[in-house]
């Protein structure tokens, strides 16, 4: 194996834990937005409140970090589950305000966390084995960006279970399809609307507990991740699959390009193909409900 | 017949001819050079405002990269203003320091001021007609197009911070000296650069409204509230959309020229997507339909952020985030909204007669 081989076999792991970071971002937002076609301008910040969860629970009450990953989930998606009821709910038929009333919620969401922690950094503990590094035959890869991977695995397969193996995947899928039939059958569309809100800020909060390891916990680090996880999101046009796909192919490509160029020039080649893509098929790769949004 | 006085047009410019007057007096009260400076920078402020006003208020689309516009205009003012200030044969410093050592084809137009602020207008402008063009004619709308706003600006405000020796990356340009008309040097602490940004916004503004009351306005508020029934009627949709977007555009680049003559300093925060969208709530709060209530808007909310002290800061930014989503919650049509319900209330209360000819409009509105 040459240098640049081993490069490009570098760049291509790189690849897929940028990918695995992009899912696990969108992910929330995929179940949000392919559902209920909610923009939710606000969960970069349920991202964030996912990472502080985690940095209170260690800071004071000292909760081994595993332990802290569901805790987040549950929080977040409370959180979530409560802004959907007092807000959400009233702007299903207007979705331009929806989005404006979100981002609305995503700075007092910002501002709430500055006034209660500060704005200097947080440090999330994580076990010492998650933060080493593995080396095979000169391709290296940090532990912890392993852990994503395979956390990414997990919930794309949870997700997938609730979705197509529960009862409440069945009702999420009509109403997906149909609000009115669906509700003419009995399904209680608003609740459906309700948990799976709260679902995907409780997913949302998986991914900060994830990145708050990863980087600095700031309240401002959810901007980061917003809008990479729309267009991850609208490119994959909606459902899971789509997703999937569309951050592997964004995370790959980044990092292809990045080897070429450099990663901030990579970023905008994304920015420009993504915007390109999404003028010539607006569905997305794979369209959840066959209808355009 | 009592109507609703808030849809009266005679009064409506009147309120303007006020409202202009009022803040063109300025300067003849204060010639405090800091405070005028500061109260232009506003009214930079209320033309994105008017912009966004246009093209979302009239025209149904959301913009939440505004900031393209703007921070297109604002970099190639500023580069304008840094070549004014360069000797024949010289480069800006920062491209010494970056391993240039002559001046890249792409400053070379700037040397010549009239081609550098003609350029400060166009690249924008055409900018949006071309990416307008390619979005609307795939019928590209709603809150799709805003996310594909929001992409591309965050495009450009990678690539101005990758383009280091050309834009000077994140530092931005900041130009040694003020904007040469001529012979006529502009002072942006001077009452002087108050009364030219006035004049713009006055003529900014003015131009908007005297489209929105034109027959081609007729047709863009014709397809906010139901864009398939206007292409029904036999319009090309995409392209009205694309021009009342492409002129919303041009108002916020003459925005950006006139930033950068003020603050005579462009970075990438220009094409900052927090900037971009705080221009969306300056236009919501003050009220999305009305032009002038918008600009309202953008002075309140940025004037506020100034005076309300460094410790209260924090807090202000919670109050402005709740009371944005209060106004989108409960009254879409922001202080304009509120205005034109008491108006109309009290026209009602004049004459019962009339109720249902305002009950009309009022069912109207709740369409939207």
């Amino acid at each position: 194996m040459d240098i640049s081989s081993i490069a490009f076999a570098n760049s291509l792991i790189l690849g897929l834990s940028i990918a695995s970071i992009f899912f696990v971002a969108a992910l929330g937002l995929t179940v949000i937005y392919g559902t209920a076609g909610v923009i939710n301008m606000a969960h970069g910040e349920f991202i964030m409140l996912g990472a502080y969860t985690v940095y209170a629970l260690q800071a004071f009450a000292g909760i081994p970090y595993f332990l802290c990953i569901p805790v987040a989930f549950v929080v977040v998606g409370a959180i979530g589950f409560a802004i959907e009821k007092s807000l959400i709910r009233y702007l299903y038929d207007r979705p331009l305000d929806t989005l404006l009333a979100t981002w609305g919620v995503s700075l007092v969401l910002i501002q709430g966390t500055r006034l209660i922690f500060g704005s200097e950094p947080k440090y999330v503990e994580i076990p010492q084995f998650l933060s080493s590094n593995i080396e095979i035959g000169g391709l290296s890869l940090g532990v912890f960006r392993i852990f994503i991977i395979v956390m990414a695995l997990l919930l794309a397969a949870g997700v997938w279970f609730v979705f197509y193996k529960t009862d409440f995947g069945i009702k999420i899928r009509a109403v997906t399809q149909n609000r009115e039939i669906a509700a003419s059958f009995g399904i209680n569309s608003g609740q459906v609307y309700s948990f799976t809100f709260a679902l995907g800020a409780g997913l949302a909060g998986v991914a900060g507990a994830l990145f708050g390891a990863l980087n600095i916990v700031l309240p401002t680090m959810g901007m980061g991740y917003v809008v990479e996880a729309f267009l991850t999101v609208v490119t994959g046009g909606g459902a899971l699959l789509g997703s999937a796909i569309a951050s592997l192919a964004i995370g790959e490509l980044q990092s292809i390009f990045a080897l070429v160029t450099n990663s901030t020039f990579a970023q905008f080649l994304i920015f420009v193909l993504i915007v390109v893509f999404l003028r010539f098929r607006p569905q997305g790769l794979i369209s959840a409900s066959g209808k355009r949004r | 017949m009592t109507q609703n006085l808030y849809h009266n047009k005679t009064l409506q410019w009147l309120f303007y001819l006020f409202a202009f007057g009022v803040i063109g007096a300025v300067p003849l009260i204060s010639d405090d050079a800091f405070l005028l400076n500061q109260l232009a920078v506003y009214g930079v402020y209320g033309m994105l405002a008017v912009s966004i006003s246009l093209c979302w208020g009239s025209g149904g689309i959301l913009n939440m990269g505004q900031a393209i516009a703007f921070g297109l205009g604002a970099y190639c003012m500023a580069m304008t203003m840094q070549m004014q200030t360069q000797a024949e044969g010289t480069i800006p410093p920062f491209m010494l320091n970056n391993g240039l050592d002559a001046l890249p084809w792409i400053w070379e137009p700037f040397r010549d001021t009239t081609t550098g602020i003609m350029l400060a207008v166009l690249v924008p402008t055409v900018f949006y007609l071309i990416f307008g063009g390619i979005m609307f004619t795939a019928r590209v709308s709603g809150p799709f197009f805003a996310i594909l706003t929001l992409a591309t600006l965050s495009a450009f405000g990678t690539i101005f911070v990758d383009l280091q020796p050309y834009t000077n990356g994140v530092n931005g340009i900041s130009p040694p000296g003020s904007l040469n008309l001529g012979e006529t040097e502009i002072d942006p602490y001077s009452s002087g650069a108050y009364w030219f940004v006035f004049g713009l916004l006055v003529l900014c503004t003015v131009g908007a409204k005297l489209i929105n009351q034109s027959r081609f306005g007729l047709v863009v508020r014709a397809l906010k509230d139901d864009p398939e029934r206007v292409r029904f009627l036999g319009y090309n949709v995409a392209i009205y959309e694309t021009l009342v977007y492409t002129l919303s555009g041009l108002i916020a680049a003459i925005a950006g020229c006139s930033f950068a003559v003020l603050t005579q300093y462009v970075s990438p925060a220009q094409f900052d997507v927090g900037f971009s969208i705080s221009i969306v709530i300056w236009a919501a709060l003050g009220g999305r339909n009305s032009l002038i209530w918008a600009m309202f808007g953008a002075f309140t909310v940025q004037g506020a952020q100034s005076y309300v002290g460094d410790q209260f800061l924090n807090t202000w930014i919670l109050i402005l985030g709740f009371s944005f989503i209060l106004v989108v919650r409960f009254l879409p049509g922001g202080f304009a909204g509120l205005v034109e319900a008491v108006l109309g209330r009290v026209a009602r209360s004049d004459s019962q007669t009339d109720a249902a000819s305002v009950d009309f409009s009022k069912a109207k509105e709740a369409a939207k």
